[in-house]
């Protein structure tokens, strides 16, 4: 069964029409990569599925059901997101930025609640970094925090918004590492990147957004190597 | 010129009396402030029609004087209530509204000043609105208005001298009287410069080490 479903969605900022009827799903389970020229409405479309972004129109079900602003923190909490600026708490300790949501939003106890962040940190390995505050961190090391900050409140979904892009390159490796881990474990996840080495290797699906639209959708290797659309064409002889 | 200490001196007792008044009408006045202000502050910054409530508020209060807004309360209020206020209530109310409105904006811009990204981050792990404002947006914002708020506070001490007006015996109403007394003007007048000098600096200087230690994990 599809996680997420979106059914033509427009979102539009003023006079300034950014998606124009967007419409797919998201089936449990897949990684799926969208791609596209900046501007072109990607990062819009990620952000309108937590409704960071309120779309002008259209619908988007989680789990069958409709977002709307009423349910819209319940789903929010089955939603994981990372952001392209971290966006880590500057005041709050690594501990604490992880066991913050769990312990607030899941009523989660707080030792339950500081075991599960140690063990997160441990995954993306960070673990000697509890105690630390993030202006402390490398920018690749608060991206992993970002990442086990989101996975502390059991996600259904991970949206990932560039999450490479403000790295320096030597640090891009170890976030997409933590990243491919956590597809093989069998995530759902929705990422925007510019790391077409990424979306090869662990991608189900790629997307291509041009100009507010779904212009093309397929497996990597087929849309890299065959792409269909004229506008997919041009956009991937830029920048393979 | 011949300076008369020695009468200025004996009065000096009598004077840090009214400069302690001074300083309580106003710490308590901007600890009032600070409530008012935060909330006024988020008032501002919503989106319902409370907003204009807030606008309103802080409007007429930064634009009219504190001296007419003391005598609002003082002489006006009595009409309404249909009972005299006690020049020290007075006081209080009026310091504490007037501090409010400008704390509020303070306030504010303090929130303004924290990265949209923070509450987004918030937001997307489910947080409410409020939990975001709360936990994420106000701790940030509070430090990062330490200093501005010191001001306040400073620029509250001085506009205090206002409530003299309403004979409350804080330091210049104090000082009048000794002024009369001892036919000293230019000493009596002199020492209670100094005396709020030393109250504004080390206002100041606590602040300043305030901003130091709040500086952890920024």
């Amino acid at each position: 069964m599809a996680i997420l479903e979106v059914f033509d969605l427009h979102k539009q900022f003023k006079d300034l029409k950014v998606l124009k009827g967007i419409t797919t799903s998201i089936e449990q389970g897949e990684v799926v990569v969208i791609i596209g020229p900046s501007g072109s409405g990607k990062s819009t479309f990620l952000r309108c599925l937590n409704f960071l972004e309120v779309p002008t129109s259209g619908e988007i079900r989680f789990e069958g059901n409709r977002i709307t602003p009423d349910n819209l923190n319940m789903v929010r909490r089955e939603m994981g997101m990372v952001f392209q600026r971290f966006n880590l708490f500057p005041h709050k300790s690594v501990l604490d930025n992880i066991t913050l949501a769990p312990k607030l939003v899941r009523k989660v106890d707080s030792d339950t609640a500081v075991q599960q962040a140690y063990e997160l940190l441990q995954k993306v390995g960070l673990r000697d970094k509890a105690h630390a505050y993030p202006d402390q961190l490398s920018g690749g090391q608060q991206q992993r925090v970002a990442i086990a900050r989101a996975l502390a409140m059991r996600p259904k979904v991970m949206l990932f918004d560039e999450p490479t892009s403000a790295l320096d390159p030597e640090m891009i490796g170890e976030v997409l590492d933590v990243m491919k881990d956590l597809a093989r474990e069998g995530m759902t996840m929705i990422v925007v990147t510019h790391e077409m080495g990424f979306a090869r290797e662990v991608g189900d699906r790629v997307i291509f957004i041009d100009d507010g639209q779904l212009v093309e959708e397929n497996a990597p290797d087929e849309l890299f190597n065959n792409p269909q659309h004229p506008r997919t064409q041009s956009f991937l002889s830029k920048i393979l | 010129m011949d300076f008369q200490w020695s009468l200025v001196w004996s009065s000096v007792p009598t004077l840090l009396e009214g400069a302690l008044l001074t300083l309580q009408l106003t710490t308590i006045a901007v600890a009032i402030g600070i409530v008012l202000g935060t909330i006024f502050g988020i008032m501002r910054l919503s989106s319902t029609p409370l907003r204009y409530l807030a606008v309103a508020y802080i409007d007429f209060i930064r634009g009219t004087p504190l001296l007419v807004q003391i005598f609002i309360i003082y002489y006006g209020m009595p009409s309404l209530i249909k009972q005299p206020v006690p020049p020290y209530i007075a006081a209080v109310i009026a310091l504490s509204i007037n501090s409010g409105a400008y704390v509020a904006e303070i306030v504010r811009a303090g929130i303004q000043s924290i990265e949209k990204g923070q509450t987004e981050a918030a937001l997307s792990l489910g947080l409410s609105k409020t939990a975001a404002m709360t936990h994420i947006i106000l701790p940030q914002a509070f430090k990062r208005i330490v200093p501005p708020l010191g001001n306040e506070f400073i620029a509250l001490l001085k506009d205090s001298s206002l409530v003299s007006a309403i004979a409350l015996e804080e330091l210049v109403r104090k000082a009048q009287i000794v002024s009369g007394r001892t036919f000293r003007p230019f000493e009596v007048w002199f020492v209670v410069a100094i005396m709020y000098l030393i109250m504004t600096v080390t206002i100041s200087q606590i602040v300043r080490i305030l901003e130091k230690r709040l500086r952890v994990g920024e």
